[in-house]
């Protein structure tokens, strides 16, 4: 108890003598951590975005050239339907000129869109739902790869493709930021490591004398090892005030005001982020001040 | 209490601060290492606390071969030697009370036994008037009597002085000898380098002379020597 008592005071004493590059390494930690909340966040909204978005797309379109005759385009029905994963309820032939037709309904109030048009250049066309949206990929794939008459279909569109792209994007965002927290978090080891040199330099003296009077290894180390945990949890005890400033200032209401993007976060996110984020402040504060003590303190 | 064999010391570049020493020193015996600076009397020391380690040769502490002790232990080893050096070694921005604490703070033991503790050494030590100057404010015979109630606040077995007077006003360096002499009574094996011929001559006790690292002369109530 004595023993905890002194460590504290012996710590507090380092960082307020120490003040300028406490505050420095302090900042770094909280940085990184701040980073790495706010990249989780707004990786959980937009994959919860995307989920949202593939729950309702099981829609495919395989538009037709129009050399098509009548029995290649029923060789190409039978095929789709045949498809396990279609639902055959779904599929529907629509000519040309029901897709003309469909598109003049849907712009009646811009007949400037269709008024001038010679030739119907809408395609012949299927639509058909998958059972399970899931599946989009993989029908769309075999309709690629196993359709009679190939050569007759002209593309295959699906939503999928759109998310596909959207998922790329995010994922770079992801590795991105995951790039820049692991850089920032190396940063900040080093410079809790700086810090706690600084401190071990500052009182050599002592530390000379604590092993002459035959203090232990780590009675010697335990402040200093204190000194860099405190730092990195402050530090991370400000990325968390930070994270969640920036959740509910501007998520939130990203969330509330693009109501029509389905953004949501997970339940019980932050119950997961928050500690991790105070876990991996004190991870770091502890591996700086390992580093400094296994470098610059020879016990 | 001590026994050293064919000890050798070989610091790099081919020096030699120790060649071959073999000695023992008895539980409660008094010696005062001498020898000009160089001889090697520093080096003795430092392999006795383990700060250095002997090139070749062992070293026994209380039976205890200190060349194959873990290193964890050494912190131990060390809490059984009280060690006093010329430039005594406080902590200029704590008080006397505190620096001679801090060793006792620094085993663990109970601020209870601290407070307890540390004035009856200091007045052992004639300074129980003194506890909350700094070490500034001190003179250094003063100094060095703080720094030996600190290497004996623990009450250890032996006590080590490396030149205690070398820095202490020579009308004061008597005192701090007849301090050392005080602490032997008591049971305490002290060992004191020194090259203060009058101190070694006025104190009549074991001397072992030491040149260039070798052990030239050992003899019980002994003279620093013949020059």
């Amino acid at each position: 108890m004595n023993s905890v008592k002194y460590f504290t005071s012996e710590t507090w004493a380092s960082l307020r003598k120490n003040i300028i590059l406490a505050v420095a390494a302090i900042a770094v930690v909280c940085v990184s951590l701040a980073i790495l909340g706010l990249v989780v966040m707004g990786w959980d909204m937009f994959s919860n975005m995307i989920k949202n978005a593939e729950r309702k797309v099981g829609e495919i379109d395989i538009y037709l050239t129009d050399l098509t005759m009548e029995e290649e385009r029923q060789a190409i029905q039978d095929f789709i339907i045949s498809i396990p994963e279609v639902d055959p309820n779904t599929v529907v032939y629509k000519t040309k000129g029901e897709a003309l037709e469909e598109f003049k309904e849907r712009f009646s109030d811009q007949p400037e869109l269709w008024e001038y048009i010679q030739e119907n250049p809408l395609p012949n066309s299927f639509e058909l739902m998958t059972k399970d949206p899931k599946n989009v990929g993989v029908v769309v794939s075999k309709i690629d790869v196993e359709s009679p008459y190939r050569e007759r279909i002209e593309d295959i569109r699906s939503a999928s493709s759109a998310i596909e792209k959207l998922e790329n994007i995010f994922d770079k965002f992801r590795q991105i930021g995951i790039v820049a927290v692991v850089a920032l978090a190396v940063v900040a080891i080093l410079l809790v490591s700086v810090t706690i040199q600084v401190a071990i330099f500052a009182r050599r003296r002592e530390i000379g004398i604590m092993k002459l009077v035959g203090a232990t290894n780590w009675f010697i180390r335990w402040p200093f090892l204190l000194e860099g945990v405190f730092e990195g949890l402050v530090g991370s005890l400000v990325a968390v005030l930070v994270a969640l400033a920036v959740k509910v200032w501007i998520l939130d209401r990203l969330v509330e005001n693009l109501a029509f993007l389905r953004l949501s976060f997970s339940s019980g996110l932050l119950a997961v982020l928050i500690p991790c984020m105070l876990v991996g402040g004190i991870v770091i504060g502890a591996l700086g001040s390992a580093y400094a003590l296994g470098r610059f303190l020879e016990v | 209490m001590i026994r050293m064999r064919r000890v050798t010391k070989v610091y790099k570049g081919n020096v030699f601060a120790l060649e071959d020493v073999t000695l023992d020193i008895e539980k409660g015996e008094f010696a005062f290492l001498v020898g000009p600076s160089g001889s090697g009397k520093t080096t003795f020391i430092k392999l006795l606390i383990k700060e250095e380690e002997p090139t070749q040769g062992q070293i026994y502490i209380a039976d205890t071969n200190i060349g194959q002790m873990r290193k964890w232990k050494v912190p131990y080893l060390r809490r059984k030697m009280g060690t006093v050096f010329q430039d005594f070694k406080l902590l200029p921005h704590k008080t006397v009370f505190q620096n001679v604490g801090y060793a006792m703070e620094v085993t663990g033991k109970s601020r209870r036994l601290i407070d307890q503790q540390v004035p009856e050494v200091l007045k052992l030590v004639g300074l129980g008037h003194k506890l909350d100057s700094f070490p500034d404010e001190l003179s250094g015979g003063e100094q060095q009597r703080v720094a030996i109630a600190r290497a004996f606040i623990n009450r250890p077995p032996i006590l080590l002085a490396d030149e205690p007077t070398g820095n202490v006003d020579p009308s004061l360096a008597e005192g701090i000898v007849r301090l050392l002499e005080k602490i032997n009574s008591g049971g305490t094996t002290v060992i004191m380098a020194t090259h203060d011929k009058q101190i070694v001559n006025a104190f009549r006790k074991r001397v072992i002379a030491m040149e260039n690292g070798r052990i030239i002369r050992d003899q019980d109530r002994g003279v620093y020597g013949y020059e």
